[in-house]
């Protein structure tokens, strides 16, 4: 294994014995097995690119064969510095975003990045302290031990280069469960967001994004092409989508519509045209909420005094410290656990949900196609702003039903 | 409910609504610039030289406008916040040198605001015993309490800043005078008093507020259609700011500086609020002192832990769990409790130490500048949304010229020019 923080500046010679300049950078291929291309190398001269075939040896001093010449990287070639160190990967196993500290290079038999380092080692090497602060902590009873993330476990999160799209193959997200992805997602930039979307499988894809929340979905519809946008809302779900398309202004809505399939367009078309009724003056703020990390024998014990206030109870609704929606557990569920569960072990995280500009029939649909009695109204924010039920919603409607 | 209200609010008032939902970063920045350090600085300058400090209000509204729009703009653009940027520009060397440096002089402004509480303690008649209990509430405050809630319960010092604007106007100065001085220095350019003047910068223009407006922008996720809204919303807010810190001084101008009272504690800082409060004046001046003391305790231990998440990527925010984000909530605890320490030892008063604190604040700017230089020209991040010449123009010459002023006024005072 080979530490990029420690070979970064190491001097390059040739094998002649003639200095050339410092190794500043390697370039790879971005693909399942990303095989080191190239090395840069900062000389007098200016920046050589060399081709890792003329590398001789890389431990210790860099010593490259004497007939080398500098190759311009083409647009398929990723680099460290610019495309892994320092920036954001999804680390697919731990289900989380984290910076990457250094990165890790395996020699044989091939030159390939074995993957990343996102611990404090990883800082620490760049200072050449790794050693002595092992040795600190270890006088305290305490060992480090480096945060290794394989390749395999990683998704970078800045990839361009050019124009160059990594290949499909990159499905290694796909082992995250769409809700947990889109929850990294919505942190990440726009493009940036766009961009690893266009790596996932169409129908996952779709997934990711029916998941995101209100206000990152708007974002996203508003500012890549309409077509692209069509595109993406035909493959989901014709409720999602027209809930979706009614947070856009009519205009852009005007703008994407045409480009849908004529088999999406008929039921999107429709329910669009539903949006005149309005869900707000439906919601009640009669609904119970529990923490993630709260224990089922406390939501239990406190539900059994706040239901005396609450004119019906089906549905308990996961709110993390920011008030968002996390989850849902109904009665029947929370019954089943032991009084040590905390909620996020037994809640749903995949919530149905409605805004405010979803008309009361695409309401009514979901209510019956997921069997619930109640579905809660969210702002841009994930935030609930009250929950509609399915009494309440037939009321209104029952003119027009019977 | 009220929600639900404001959505037929939105329909008819859309433009309006949109302004109220961006509010907020720019504003709370500025406001927190009168926090304990500000308010004492502020008190202090004007006190030692009167009407003359006025003459820094014009530029230095003008640069606060300038850099904080700057800030945003990368915010909003880049989608990420000035330590990401620097960590992903510059690598972990200069992350970690940053970090260190911003560390420092947060920590100043920490220690000058605890010191503010300590102030109005004394004022108060009671021991510094309880700044040790104040500040462990104030943690555990942090840690359970919405950050949404902390921003509200802190425009309450909007009316403390009311109170001053109140006693300027009865304590009736010189108008003419003051408004002359606005433009026209009226005293020698003494290395003294660019001493002073960068303190006063550097408390209204500070290193945690750069970092602080960036990600809060971030954090909203405002997207490139609210540039103009929150370029208008940071514009006002630095008006705002130094509209108060104007008042501020001129109140202090018109009570203490024309008597020829120098400012050695609270007691003597409070008279300036006299021509409103009147006999109240200590007690107000009191509460005013202790809660802008708390403001700046919340909110710039804050900035260095957001600062810290941004720069190593841990997870960091006020919204996660406490056992989540364990090392964010050390950072906040470490520069409390470190504060507290020193603020213990009796030779530490707010007034003693309040310009050299806030010169450090000051002398640092150039550096930050240069990194929002570097950003919001980097047409790779910023795209078309890059500064315009006069905004480059300015930026710079700010840089240079705070630079060549810090240089000058230290080493004024140690060779006693």
């Amino acid at each position: 294994m080979l530490y990029f923080a420690e070979l970064a500046g190491k001097p390059v010679v040739s094998s002649d014995g003639a200095s050339i300049g410092r190794l500043h950078d390697f370039y790879f291929l971005a693909a399942d097995q990303p095989l080191i291309t190239k090395l840069s190398v900062t000389s007098p001269v200016g920046p050589l690119y060399i081709p890792i075939t003329s590398v001789k040896t890389i431990n210790g001093t860099i010593i490259l064969s004497p007939d080398h010449e500098s190759v311009e990287p083409t647009e398929q070639e990723l680099s460290i510095r610019n495309h892994l160190l320092d920036l954001q990967i999804i680390d697919i196993k731990g289900n989380k975003v984290v910076r990457v500290n250094d990165v890790v290079i395996q020699q044989k038999p091939y030159y390939v990045i074995a993957g990343v380092d996102v611990g404090v080692l990883g800082i620490a090497r760049w200072f050449n302290v790794e050693q002595s602060l092992n040795k600190l902590l270890a006088r305290f009873g305490k060992t480090v031990t480096s945060d290794f993330l394989s390749w395999d476990d990683v998704q970078p999160i800045e990839l361009s280069r050019g124009k160059v799209m990594l290949k499909r193959e990159e499905t290694k997200l796909t082992r995250l469960a769409p809700e947990d992805l889109a929850d990294h997602l919505e942190r990440l930039s726009l493009k940036n967001l766009t961009k690893i979307l266009d790596l996932l499988p169409s129908t996952y894809e779709a997934d990711v994004i029916q998941n995101l929340n209100v206000g990152r979905q708007r974002d996203l519809l508003r500012n890549i092409k309409p077509e692209k946008a069509a595109n993406i809302l035909a493959r989901i779900d014709p409720d999602e989508a027209a809930d979706i398309l009614l947070t856009l202004s009519e205009r852009r809505r005007k703008l994407i519509l045409p480009f849908l399939p004529p088999e999406a367009k008929t039921p999107i078309d429709y329910l669009v045209s539903l949006s005149k009724t309005d869900i707000g003056d439906l919601a009640t703020n009669e609904y119970a909420t529990a923490d993630p990390e709260e224990l089922a024998g406390k939501v239990k014990t406190r539900l059994k005094i706040e239901a005396a206030k609450l004119s019906q109870l089906s549905y308990i609704y996961v709110m993390n410290k920011k008030k968002e929606l996390v989850g849902v557990f109904n009665l029947q569920e929370l019954l089943q656990q032991d009084n040590d569960a905390p909620v996020y072990k037994f809640m749903t995280p995949n919530v149905v949900v409605i805004s405010l500009t979803t008309p009361k029939e695409i309401a009514l649909k979901k209510m019956i196609k997921y069997k619930l009695y109640a579905l809660p109204l969210l702002n841009d924010k994930r935030e609930i702003l009250g929950i509609v039920t399915i009494d309440d919603l037939l009321e209104t409607m029952e003119r027009r039903l019977i | 409910m009220i929600q639900i209200i404001l959505h037929y609010i939105k329909r008819k008032w859309a433009r309006l609504f949109i302004i109220l939902a961006i509010i907020g970063p720019g504003l709370i920045t500025a406001f927190a610039d009168n926090d304990a350090a500000g308010v004492s600085v502020y008190s202090a300058s004007a006190a030692t030289f009167g009407y003359q400090i006025l003459i820094i209000t014009i530029p230095m509204t003008i640069l606060l406008a300038l850099t904080q729009e700057i800030g945003a703009r990368i915010g909003i653009v880049a989608d990420k916040g000035l330590g990401d940027l620097i960590r992903e520009q510059y690598g972990v060397r200069t992350a970690i040198t940053m970090f260190i440096l911003l560390f420092i002089v947060n920590f100043t402004v920490v220690v000058l605001d605890l010191a503010g509480i300590k102030s109005a303690l004394a004022l108060f008649g009671l021991s510094p015993i309880f700044i040790p209990i104040i500040v462990g509430l104030l943690f555990l405050f942090i840690v359970m309490v919405q950050y949404k809630t902390t921003e509200r319960f802190f425009l309450f010092t909007i009316g403390f800043y009311l109170v001053y604007m109140l006693s300027a106007v009865l304590a009736k100065p010189d108008w003419g005078l003051a408004l002359r001085s606005m433009v026209i220095p009226t005293g020698p350019f003494t290395p003294r008093f660019i001493y002073t003047a960068i303190a006063v910068v550097g408390t209204t223009i500070t290193a945690w507020g750069q970092f602080f407006i960036s990600s809060t922008v971030k954090d909203k996720h405002l997207t490139v259609e609210h540039i103009r809204y929150n370029r208008w919303e940071v514009y006002f807010g630095a008006f705002l700011t130094d509209l108060f810190s104007f008042f501020m001084m001129i109140a202090v101008i018109a009570t203490l500086f024309i008597h020829g009272i120098q400012i050695n504690g609270a007691a003597e800082a409070s008279i300036a609020i006299r021509p409103f409060a009147g006999n109240l004046a200590g007690v107000l001046f009191g509460v005013g002192l202790f809660v802008a003391g708390l403001f700046g305790c919340i909110i710039v231990p804050l900035s260095t832990s957001y600062a810290f998440s941004e720069f190593f990527g841990y997870p960091g925010s006020l919204n996660e769990d406490f056992h989540k984000s364990r090392l964010f909530y050390t950072i906040l605890l470490i520069q409390l409790a470190a504060g507290t320490l020193i603020i213990l030892f009796p030779a530490v008063t707010l007034f003693s130490i309040t310009v050299i604190g806030n010169f450090v604040n000051g002398a640092v700017l150039p550096v930050i500048f240069y990194f929002l230089y570097k950003f919001v020209n980097n047409e790779r991040i910023m795209g078309e949304h890059r500064n315009s010449k006069l905004q480059n123009v300015l930026l710079v010459s700010a840089g240079v010229f705070i630079t060549i002023a810090s240089l000058f006024s230290v080493a004024g005072q140690l060779l006693h020019w």
